[in-house]
């Protein structure tokens, strides 16, 4: 059936046809478009797996015909609140993607197609896209469950479709009501943040048992309990809702449905105009707010390391969307805090290793700003500068701010456990070093937004980076529990030994491999 | 030794790619000279430049500038000179001022000599009223003007641009051509190239035209039109291109 062109209908096909190339054809630019064959064979023996795995738990959990056990539907619930989290997260970074770093918009508002169908056209994009990856990960479970005599299972394609469009509509109306409010360029990075965000929310959620654990009651102990009584909930509490329309109650699946098309309905008639105008704003956006022009204030004369790290620093502080990237990182610390109001022997040796994986995290990611992302490498080596200098500057402005960081509470824990302290603040600096090392002999140049990719074709940076990590977070849990305890035994000692040897073994690795990785 | 040597000197210059992309190139560029480097697509006339500037190491040859060989002495070489790309070697969040900042600390440059030089680069490229603005926000002109700037900050002897007049508009144009030729009056030295061949007939006192990485022909305007038998620069490049 071919779609009259410039209908809505032709349009939705030209974006299902994009979406194809972009995910399943090949992105080699030297390659001929076409099916990247051993990527979708992968995919589809993925598939089959999970449709293995999807079989062995539709047997475990689905009860009779008609019936629907209510710890099954809290947990769908569950399931089906995180997956809309992940969903809007998603959707607020396609939102961002659709309205500013497409390239055809302007084609496409040129043409004499009305901007509700384009608006409309793009959102369901919006959906499709974000839709899809929960489809190709929960559809199994459908399919298992039809083979398996329950064809309610299959409600799980509408939903999931439904809470798609939900969060996708929530998506583009924040981000064109942040357009409205803050200008197209804020906008940008605060609907990156709150997608990055709406992500780690989920982190944060499932980190409640151990706030729970506080109280002096086992984590799971208080989840269980909760589990078997609905969390004191209501078998019919309409709260139960996405749960129950994921299990196929046809009532609950018709509301989700009816929901979700008001909203997509919603979004196309209130706000396609608005669209087109966050548009024109994105298009007129690149320049930065002009402040009034003062008295010319320089300041010259600083040496070439000086220089160089108070770029890096101005740059890193100027990009607040490459901040919450790196600053996102800090949000492990978390679950750390709540040990370290935990009052019992483990303490310092958590602490302390927490704060070495981190460290070792940070590093990473600043060193990969400030060394592979460098925006002008050619005014670099094109200057007198000795390229020992550049790099030795780079090093310091990647792991001097970790360092700062961690100063206060590596501080803390000397106060409580001297040792343990200073054991911490060895495994810290010997991490910090060593992953901007690895960064700087493995890593591939890329673009600063590419920070969230850069482990992309680059496996052996992935692999050093890994083991170095596991090395420092073994020796940094593994030296204090030696030096603090009675126990130290042949087994520890040999940990140590193991540890240190891929803590210091990996960057050396990594400096011999450097020419090959590069 | 120096103050006699000639502000750039090639010998030999080679550098292979896929296929010979410079192959066997002289040049020798006196100062005070505006030379301009011209050449069809894939002529090789960037790797040359790139070479020059120290950001591409030569497969054989020899490259010396103001009487240094950039191969021993890499940093002496690069002192004295600037290199300009036809993309703007600039930071998005930086502001000018802050720009100039960073080139005069990579080129070692004292404050005293630099601040008066930055106030004078920002008022002749009429940046000084954007000196607030991140760089980022800059059309084509003006990142192009700011680059200048900042490969003028250090006082080069030896400026080479890779088409530095590619995409700006009449009036930046204009401001960076003057500036170029007021480096050229009081001593300096530019090897530029461009595809604005009017551009080279006017400011160049020597034109070079350069195909598969070789020197097909050099000399003065007049000169060039003696080796052909045409009369504008445009009729004399596509009849040199076309026999070689």
């Amino acid at each position: 059936m071919s779609a009259r062109p410039g209908s809505a209908l032709w349009l939705l096909r030209h974006e299902v046809r994009m979406f194809w190339y972009t995910t399943l054809s090949s992105k080699s630019s030297k390659a001929p478009r076409g099916m990247h064959w051993k990527l979708l064979a992968l995919w589809l023996v993925l598939w089959s797996l999970l449709h293995a795995g999807a079989w062995f738990v539709v047997g475990k959990v689905s009860g009779g015909p008609g019936e629907m056990p209510q710890q099954l539907v809290l947990a769908a619930t569950v399931l089906l609140v995180a997956t809309f989290l992940f969903m809007l997260s998603s959707a607020l970074k396609s939102s961002v993607e659709v309205l500013f770093d497409r390239g055809d918009m302007d084609l496409l508002l040129s043409s004499p197609l009305p901007s509700r169908s384009i608006f409309s056209v793009r959102l369901a994009s919006v959906v499709l896209g974000v839709a899809s990856i929960y489809l190709l990960f929960l559809a199994p479970l459908a399919h298992a469950g039809l083979l398996q005599g329950h064809p309610r299972w299959l409600a799980l394609y509408p939903v999931l479709l439904g809470m798609a469009a939900i969060a996708s509509s929530a998506a583009m109306l924040l981000t064109l009501a942040l357009v409205r409010w803050l200008g197209a360029r804020r906008t940008r990075v605060v609907a990156q943040v709150l997608g990055a965000l709406a992500g780690a929310l989920l982190f944060i959620l499932s980190q409640l048992p151990n706030l729970a654990m506080q109280s002096g009651e086992r984590g799971e102990g208080l989840l269980m309990r909760l589990f078997k009584s609905g969390a004191g909930i209501d078998a019919a509490s309409p709260l139960w809702l996405p749960g129950r329309a994921l299990l196929g109650d046809p009532l609950a699946a018709a509301i989700i449905g009816v929901l979700a098309l008001l909203a997509f309905g919603l979004t196309v008639t209130l706000t396609h105009r608005s669209f087109a105008r966050g548009l024109q704003m994105a298009a007129g956006s690149t320049g930065s707010a002009k402040r009034p022009a003062g008295a010319l204030r320089f300041r010259f004369g600083a040496g070439v390391a000086t220089t160089l790290i108070r770029k890096e620093w101005r740059l890193i502080l100027r990009d607040p969307h490459l901040i919450s990237q790196v600053l996102l990182q800090l949000l492990y610390l978390i679950p750390l805090l709540l040990v370290v109001f935990k009052k019992d022997g483990s303490q310092p040796l958590v602490v302390g290793a927490g704060l070495t994986l981190l460290c070792g995290s940070l590093s990473s990611s600043l060193a990969w700003i400030v060394l592979m992302a460098e925006e002008a490498p050619d005014l670099l080596h094109s200057s007198p500068a000795d390229i020992r200098t550049i790099r030795r500057a780079k090093l310091t402005a990647a792991i001097g701010p970790v360092l700062a960081l961690v100063c206060l509470p590596v501080l803390w824990l000397t106060w409580r456990a001297p040792l343990s302290g200073l054991l911490a603040a060895f495994t810290i600096c010997g991490i910090s070093f060593g992953s901007a090392l690895i960064v700087m002999w493995t890593g591939k140049p890329g673009e600063r937004s590419a920070l969230a990719r850069r482990a992309q074709g680059n496996g052996a940076k992935t692999l050093f980076e890994i083991s170095h990590l596991l090395g420092w977070g073994g020796l940094a849990f593994l030296l204090p529990y030696a030096a603090n305890g009675a126990q130290a035994s042949i087994g520890v000692v040999a940990g140590i030994g193991a540890a240190g040897a891929v803590a210091f073994g990996v960057p050396f690795l990594a400096w011999v491999f450097r020419h090959r990785s590069h | 030794m120096n103050m006699v040597s000639p502000s750039l000197l090639v010998s030999g210059l080679r550098k292979q790619f896929a296929r010979p992309a410079v192959d066997g190139l002289d040049l020798n560029v006196a100062r005070g000279e505006l030379y301009a480097l011209l050449g069809p697509n894939g002529a090789g006339k960037t790797t040359t430049l790139r070479m020059v500037a120290g950001l591409l190491a030569p497969d054989a040859g020899r490259i010396e500038v103001n009487g240094v060989d950039l191969a021993r002495d890499p940093a002496g070489a690069k002192r004295s000179m600037a290199y300009l790309p036809d993309d703007p070697l600039l930071y998005g969040k930086l502001k000018p001022t802050e720009y100039l900042e960073f080139v005069a600390g990579l080129w070692g440059v004292d404050a005293a000599t630099a601040e008066p030089r930055a106030r004078q680069l920002l008022d002749w490229l009429d940046l000084s009223k954007h000196a607030h603005e991140l760089t980022e926000g800059f059309s084509r002109g003006m990142k192009q003007k700011l680059a200048l700037a900042g490969a003028l900050i250090h006082e080069p002897q030896l400026l080479i641009l890779d088409e530095p007049l590619t995409g700006l508009d009449a009036g930046a144009s204009r401001q960076v051509k003057d500036l170029l030729l007021s480096h050229v009056a009081k001593g300096g030295t530019v090897i530029l190239t461009t595809h604005i061949l009017e551009v080279a007939e006017r400011l160049a006192q020597r034109i070079g035209i350069i195909q598969h990485g070789r020197l097909i022909a050099e000399g003065t305007l007049d000169q060039l039109r003696h080796q052909t038998d045409a009369e504008t620069l445009e009729d004399m490049f596509l009849q040199l291109t076309s026999q070689a």
